[in-house]
Order: structure tokens, then sequence, then C-alpha cells
């Protein structure tokens, strides 16, 4: 694909996505929420996971670090439900936002002792202990989180203009401007950044750095790779991502409940990320649209799909079948891109050497300048 | 600068992987260490890269490796091409080489992801510099290929242009010939005296091919049973009897 | 005091059914260098074939046939992982992730919302020996694991069998060049692995416990800072974290009152923080074998 191409097809992407709102209702405005912050959280699960090798099933206690903290620190003291009283910090809530994404980060940053140093599967198998230790503080600092039932989570506003609410009320072109649709806007903006940013990470020099680090370790610090550093340091922006998916999540959502966070959570992530191939930004995105769409499309829709049972009758429900359908998706997705590969290497061992280059070629590419700046060994 | 090891030791459980071994390598010479199978030569290169903790000492100059991380020993100069390729292989061999760069460059987290000019800048010129290299190296027309579709051969010497790529002072060449077909040899012996010439680095080599270390290297040094059994110009080593009876397994 | 004494008599109990989950991680892990994140629904599988059929064969045939279905769940398993030549650890271990929630999904609309015992013998009865209430499934559990897993070690141990089977972990390419059949070896790790988790799945549902519900998985969990705790690749490290994290358990649990401060349910999660706070101590467990290699 030409450059030219690529771009007109960006351009063109965006152009639907900005346009949505005045076409779709305020279900599919919601599930398309929701489908951009997931794309923010798995984007970030794949720069740890696929890029730098680093496991992880802690990712639903990011999440929830993010839409607590800006919960917490955006939301006014007052009386919660079930005679709870909650506290809050009752800051601007954009200020509050940013502050939550930097909690995730710093909650990362408090586990990175542990991170820097276990390689791949021992951090995958030793993150679990964060999504329980995390559920279990969402559930017991009544406080601060509202406990079982949960908190409400304050509408994101700058100077009076509710950016996630009805008011100041707006109509554009004849379509009146809620909150859906604002939220549609807020949702992509911070989503383009994070894959723009994402992008520019893993093509640059830390996404090297990362990728021999997951493919060789002992290779990439002899070539000069500090290990500890890079994998704590992946861990931390995949959690600022988590974060920032979380606030998102928890204003498209306007109540967040502990049980949401769990380890379930985790794996519906990291199914997003195999599905979407491991490492790439663009599949991360994919996938977790998939993931996210999926059951509430079917759930909305389930009345219509023949062959799926109400809650509580017999045979398969939504539910079920979209769990089945991921469980189902990762063994596809990572059996067969195995497979794929093996194939990829058969028909290439059939092509003659790539390197047909004799020293005489390599020498007359050389020319005395260059030679000289060679003697320099020029920074 | 020179490299010098003094009484470094290295043990597995009960097996002295390297016992006492000391030697230097000057720059501007290509220094072979040679041995049987199992004599210690990875090992002697693992020690220097600090990815074994060892006893005694290793310096660059006057700075002392020991206990350095290998990170840190990396970026004092030390750069190594793997005996078995250690590449990534869906990179392209552009990416590869870039890797080697890291401690030449700084660009961050943050700075990548904000895309500032600063790190636009640093890639084009380490960019172009890692194409020079290449050049030299007769990479060039692979620049964009992803290493996974290059021979053997191909892959090889993109390892041989990574660690050249990090602007070594020490170069550890870990058996770089090792299943190349004739022409690939000629050619990577070539380059081999090419780097040693040009860019006046210490080459350290470790490699099985007798007549090519005899035609190559300035001093060698024979490792058997991870001691140092003898050291010196090849014409010294080729009549040294314990080298004799290490290879030949000659009773004396 | 007694209170103590009978909090550690369960705790231990309790821990010796984690160790046999933990064992089986471990076997696992040490066998194949895969994290078998299934383990949880083997569990589930094999106590919820010997709940079915107890009613119809009786619950000693049916703890047979329980104990085949977990081996033949690990052995499927493993022909899975078979299907992905040369894949790294990690994105084999993320494939046993999906194969979990597949399995534990559909074991969980059969079950549906039926809690089914498994009609062990030891039912509900306890020991009662000076003041100290301990139930006999507990017992059974204690005793089942240190035979089961003392025949294990020996095993491994004293029989040219298992002389292969570690030889095949500790270095595979010089094991195929002894002549060991890779495969059959591996295969071996997974279909023990599966049995084990079966037996601790059946002790898990038995008194105080009612039977097998659709979570019953997820207690197989509780294991993971076992194995973490004693290290990923050692079965005996495995046994002394699946001890250590029943006792902590236990004890956090019956001293609710008195550490309140900790929060409802602290006895479940306090595992996973003594595993982070031993791992910021030791990175490769207690009894895990260090990489030697700095980076």
């Amino acid at each position: 694909m030409s450059r030219v191409m690529r771009t007109v097809g960006t351009v063109a992407a965006l152009g639907v996505l900005v346009a949505m709102p005045f076409y779709l209702d305020a279900f599919w405005l919601q599930v398309g929420a929701f489908m951009m912050a997931a794309i923010i959280g798995a984007i970030g699960l794949t720069v740890l996971v696929g890029t730098a090798g680093q496991l992880s099933l802690a990712h639903a206690f990011f999440l929830a670090a993010g839409a607590y903290g800006y919960a917490f620190l955006a939301g006014e003291p007052g009386a919660g439900s079930a005679g709870t009283t909650l506290a809050g910090a009752g800051l601007p809530t954009p200020l509050a936002a940013l502050l939550a994404v930097a909690l995730a980060g710093g909650a990362g940053l408090a586990f990175s002792p542990v991170a820097g140093r276990l390689n791949g599967l021992y951090l995958g198998v030793a993150s679990l202990g964060l999504v329980f230790l995390g559920q279990h503080v969402l559930f017991n600092a009544r406080p601060v989180t509202g406990g079982f039932n949960g908190r409400s989570v304050p509408e994101l506003s700058v100077f009076g203009f509710r950016l996630t609410g009805d008011e100041p009320e707006l109509v554009l072109l004849g379509v009146p401007f809620g909150a859906r649709e604002r939220l549609w806007y807020v949702a992509l903006a911070c989503a383009v950044a994070g894959y723009v940013v994402a992008g520019r990470i893993v093509r640059g020099r830390p996404g090297r750095a990362m990728r021999l680090m997951r493919q060789n370790p002992i290779a990439a610090a002899s070539m000069g790779v500090p290990l500890r550093r890079y994998r704590a340091g992946a861990f931390v922006l995949s959690a600022m991502y988590a974060g920032l998916a979380g606030i998102l999540i928890a204003l498209t959502a306007r109540r967040i409940v502990p049980d949401y966070f769990g380890l379930v959570l985790s794996i519906e992530y990291l199914a997003m990320v195999v599905i979407g191939g491991l490492g790439s930004v663009r599949g991360a995105a994919v996938g977790a649209a998939f993931v996210t769409g999926l059951p509430l499309v079917l759930s909305h829709y389930g009345d219509d799909i023949g062959f799926l049972a109400r809650p509580g009758e017999d045979g398969v429900d939504a539910a079920t079948a979209v769990r089945m359908l991921y469980g189902a998706a990762i063994v596809a997705f990572v059996i067969g891109s195995a497979q794929q590969a093996r194939k990829a290497q058969k028909a290439r061992k059939g092509t003659p050497n790539a390197i047909t280059i004799t020293m005489d070629r390599a020498r007359r590419a050389l020319p005395g300048g260059a030679r000289r700046r060679l003697q320099r060994q020029g920074r | 600068m020179k490299l010098s090891l003094r009484d470094v030791s290295l043990r597995f459980g009960g097996v002295r992987a390297l016992d006492s071994v000391s030697f230097d390598v000057e720059p501007g010479t290509v220094h072979a260490v040679i041995g049987p199978n199992g004599a210690g030569k990875s090992s002697c290169f693992n020690a220097i890269c600090g990815v074994y903790p060892v006893g005694g000492s290793v310096r660059l100059g006057d700075r002392e490796l020991t206990g350095l991380p290998p990170h840190a020993i990396a970026r004092l100069g030390v750069a190594r091409a793997f005996q078995n390729i250690a590449l990534g292989g869906a990179d392209t061999v552009l990416d590869n080489l870039m890797v080697a760069r890291h401690h030449l460059t700084r660009a961050g987290f943050v700075s990548t992801g904000l895309g500032l000019r600063r790190v636009r800048r640093e890639e084009d010129r380490h960019r172009a510099r890692v194409t020079e290299i290449a050049a030299f190296t007769g990479l060039d027309a692979v620049l964009r290929t992803p290493v996974a579709e290059l021979s053997y051969g191909g892959r090889k010497r993109v390892e041989f242009a990574r660690a050249l790529a990090a602007e070594p002072r020490v170069l550890l060449l870990d058996e770089p010939v090792a299943g190349m077909t004739h022409h690939e040899k000629a050619t990577t012996v070539a380059l081999i005296r090419e780097t040693r010439a040009v860019l006046g680095v210490a080459v350290v080599l470790v490699e099985h091919d007798m007549p090519l270390v005899m035609g190559l290297a300035d001093r060698i040094t024979v490792l058997d049973f991870g001691r140092v059994i003898a050291d010196g110009p090849p014409a010294h080593v080729r009549e040294h009897p314990e080298v004799l009876r290490a290879y030949l397994g000659a009773h004396s | 005091m007694s209170r103590l004494i009978e909090l550690l008599a369960i705790g231990v109990s309790l821990g010796s059914i984690y160790a046999l989950i933990a064992v089986g991680f471990a076997v696992i892990f040490k066998g194949t260098r895969v994290v078998n994140f299934a383990q949880g629904s083997l569990l589930l599988l094999g106590a919820y074939v010997v709940a079915a059929l107890s009613p119809h064969t009786g619950f000693w045939p049916a703890l047979g046939i329980g104990l085949g279905a977990g081996a033949l769940g690990g052995l499927v398993l493993y022909w899975l992982v078979g299907l992905v030549p040369h894949g790294e650890h990690m994105t084999l271990s993320i494939l046993t992730i999906g194969a979990d929630v597949l399995l534990a999904t559909e074991l969980a609309r059969r079950i549906g919302s039926r809690v089914m015992p498994t009609g062990d013998p030891w039912a509900d009865g306890v020991w009662r020996v000076g003041g100290l209430v301990v139930p006999y499934s507990r017992t059974a559990a204690l005793l089942s694991a240190l035979l089961v897993i003392g025949l294990l070690f020996v095993v491994f141990k004293r029989t040219t069998w298992g002389v292969s089977w570690r030889s095949a972990a500790a270095d595979p390419e010089v094991a195929t060049l002894m002549g060991i059949r890779l495969r059959r070896v591996r295969a071996a790790s997974w279909l023990i692995g599966g049995a084990l988790a079966t037996l601790a799945g059946l002790f898990l549902v038995a008194f105080p416990n009612t039977g097998v519900e659709p979570h019953t998985g997820l207690l197989a969990l509780r294991a993971v800072p076992a194995v973490i705790i004693g290290g990923l690749d050692s079965p005996e490290g495995a046994v002394a974290g699946g001890i250590a994290v029943g006792v902590t358990e236990t004890l956090v649990a019956g001293y609710a009152d008195e550490l309140g401060f900790l929060g409802q349910g602290a006895g479940d999660v306090t595992p996973y923080l003594l595993m982070i706070l031993i791992l910021l101590w030791r990175p490769s467990g207690l009894f895990g074998s260090k990489e030697a290699v700095r980076v």
C-alpha cells in the first residue's frame, strides 16, 4: 500500500468517525464510547505483552485505578448508597482526569520493583495478585469506592461546559448534541491520541529495544538495553493507558462497581490483544472493538437472534456465547498465527539468497568520506 | 583501547568453565580465542559482556568492567555478534541495526511518544550512519527486508553488522563464519580485515575454522578445560606442544 | 491457644489441597515451561465428572473416572499446546488461558445454578479431639495429599522414568540425544497435572463446602501464590508454598475480628499480598532455581 493510499484511508476513516454522532442513536454511541475506551486499554496492553513480552493479568487493576481515581478526585463528598458516606476531593474534572492517569501510572511504578525483575511469564502469574488485592480494596475502602454498590461518576466539564453531559444545550446541523454525542468526541480524541503515541513508541527507539528484549533478553542487554528499566517502563506505560481507559469507561457507564474490575476483565483485554496480533497497535484496536462491541450488540439484539436463550432459560445465553467465543478466539488465534508463521517459513526455503553481494560491491559502496567518518567513530 | 582479562574465573556448580584466564587484546588487532569444544570460549565472551558474574578482573583501558551489568558494559564500547543468531526476526535489517545505536541515542518513552523534533533529528542522523555501516557490510540492498527472510549467511552478516553499528571499541565475534558457504566466508573474512584496518577496534574472535584463524589473527589464546594453555602469535601457537596435544589428543 | 491449634490444623489441611494444585502447576511448568492457567477448569472438570457420576455409579468408580477425565483434559491441553511448534512459552500460556475460558464457561453452563455434592464418604463428619474440631474430609485431604505427593516424589527421584523426566526438564536437547522420548515425558507432566487438579477439586468441594459450583474453578487460583512463593519450577517448593498459603488464609480468616482493619474477606487475599512481598525479596521464589544469567 502506497503512502498516499494510506493517508487517504486514514483521513476517510477519521471522517467517518467524526460524522458518526450525526447518524447513530444513543445505544450505538454508547457502544462506540465503550469500544474506544477499550481500544486505549488494549493498546497499552499490547505494548506491554506484545512488544515488551511481559505478560500481565493485572490490567483490570489499573483500569480500576483510573476509574475510581477519577470518581474520587472529581467527586464531591456526600452520601453514597446504602447509608455510606463518600469522600471526594472535588477537584476540577479535567485536573482529576489527569491525576487519575498519573495515579494509575504511579500504581504501576509502585509495582515496578516486581515488574522490572520478573520476566515474561513470571510477571503474568504474579500480576494475578494485583487483581485480587485491587478488588479487595474496592470492596472494602467504602469511603473512597462506595463499596459493593460502587459510586457514581461526575461528568467531565470545562468552565461549566459539560463535555460528557447535556448542559448547556447544543444543537448542531439539526442534531441535538447531548451527553452521548459529546462523550463520543472526547473518547475519539483520546483514542486517536493514544493510537498515535503508541505507534510512535513502538516504531521508535523504545519499541526496537523492547522487541529485542522480548525475543532475546541477553542480546538486548548486550546491545546496551537496560532490561529492568524497560520492563518497568512498559509496565508503567500500559498502566497509564489502562488508567485513561478506566476514566472513559467510568464516564460512559456513569456508575462504577467493583465486580466489573475482576480477573474476567483482565482476560477480556488479553483476548483483545491476542486477536489483534500481539504487539500490533492497529490489531489491538480491532480486537478491542470486537471483544467490547460483540456482547453489547448480542445482548441488545439477543431477542431477535434465534439460537440464543434468554437469561435463566436452558441453552446458551448471550453472555455465555460471548465468553465461549472469545475463549475459542484466543485458542484459535494463537494456534492460527503459529501455523501461518510456519507456512511462511516453509515457503521461504525455496527462494534464493537475498544477499548475493560481493565484497567488491561493499567496497565500492563506501566512498572515501564515509571511510574517514568511520574512522572518527562519529556519534 | 586495550581489553585485559586478569585471572578471570567462572564456575557452574562443580564445573570450572574458566580457570584464572588472563590475556590482553590490543586495539587494531584481531585476537582469536580457540580451543576444543567446551574449552570455555563462549564463557569467556559471557564473562567479558557481564552476562555471568565472574571472579578476577576484566578491564577496558582503565575502566573496570567486572561487576557492571551487561548494558553498562555495552555502553562502554563492547559489542558482540552472537554465535546462534540473536536478531529480531520480524524486524527489518535497518531496525535490527538501529537497536545497536541504543546507547548512542537518548529518545525515551515520552519524547518518542510526543514525536519531538529532537527525536526525529536523532533518528535521521543515526539512520544515515547505520545506512553507511550497512553499505560497508554489503547489506544496503536489504535494509528494508525483515531479517527472517534472509538466508542463514545473510542473518549472520546482520549479526556482524549490528555489532559494528554499536561503534564498538571492542568487537566480540562468536563464530562469525560458522555454517556459511565458502563465498560468504571469504566476504566475512575480508570484512573483518577491513574493520581492523579502518576502524582500529580490538577484535576478539572465537572460531573453529583453523586455517581461517591462522590466516586472520594477530594473536591467539588457546583454552582447554577453562585454562589458558598457550598464548602468542599464530606461528608460535601452531608449534606449541600443549596445543597439539589438546587438538590431536596425542599423548606426550 | 486451642483456637490457634485448630486453625493451624485446618490451615495445614487446606494447604495440602492447595499443594496438590500447586504441584500440578509446577510439574507442568518444569516439564514443558508452560504455565497452565487452565488448571482451574481442569479442577472443575474433574470435580464435575465425579459429582455427575457418583449418584449413578457410587463414589469410588466416579472418582476413578473423574481422575481419568482430569488427566485426559490435561492431555488435550498438551495436544493443543503442541499445535504451536517452537512457540514462545508466554504465547503458549496465553493459549491455556483461552482454553480455560472455554472449558470453564461450558462447565458453568452445565452446572447452572446447582450445587452438586460429590457423595464422598466423609460427608460432614468431624473429629473432636480435646476441644479440637477437624472435619474428616480435611483429614482425608491431608493424608491423600501426603500419600500422592510423596509417591510422586519417590517416582521422580527413584525410578528410571523419574530420571528421564527430570533430565528432560533440565535439558530437552541432551535428553533427546540420550534417547528419551520427549513427547511422552511431557505428556505425562500434563497428565499428572490434570489428575492432581481433580483430586484437589474433590477435596475443595467437600465439607465444609457443599459441592461443585460454577465458580469452584476459581479456587485453583489460590494455588498461584503457592507456586510463586515456592518457585514455579520447584514441585518441592509448591508443597511448602501450598501449606504457607493454606495456613495464612485460615489464620487471617480465623482472626478476622482482630484483623478488622484488613477488611472483609481478607483471608482470601492475604496470600497474594504475601506472594508480592516474597517476590520483592526473592524474585524466583523460596525454592526456585535462580537464573544464573544477570539480566
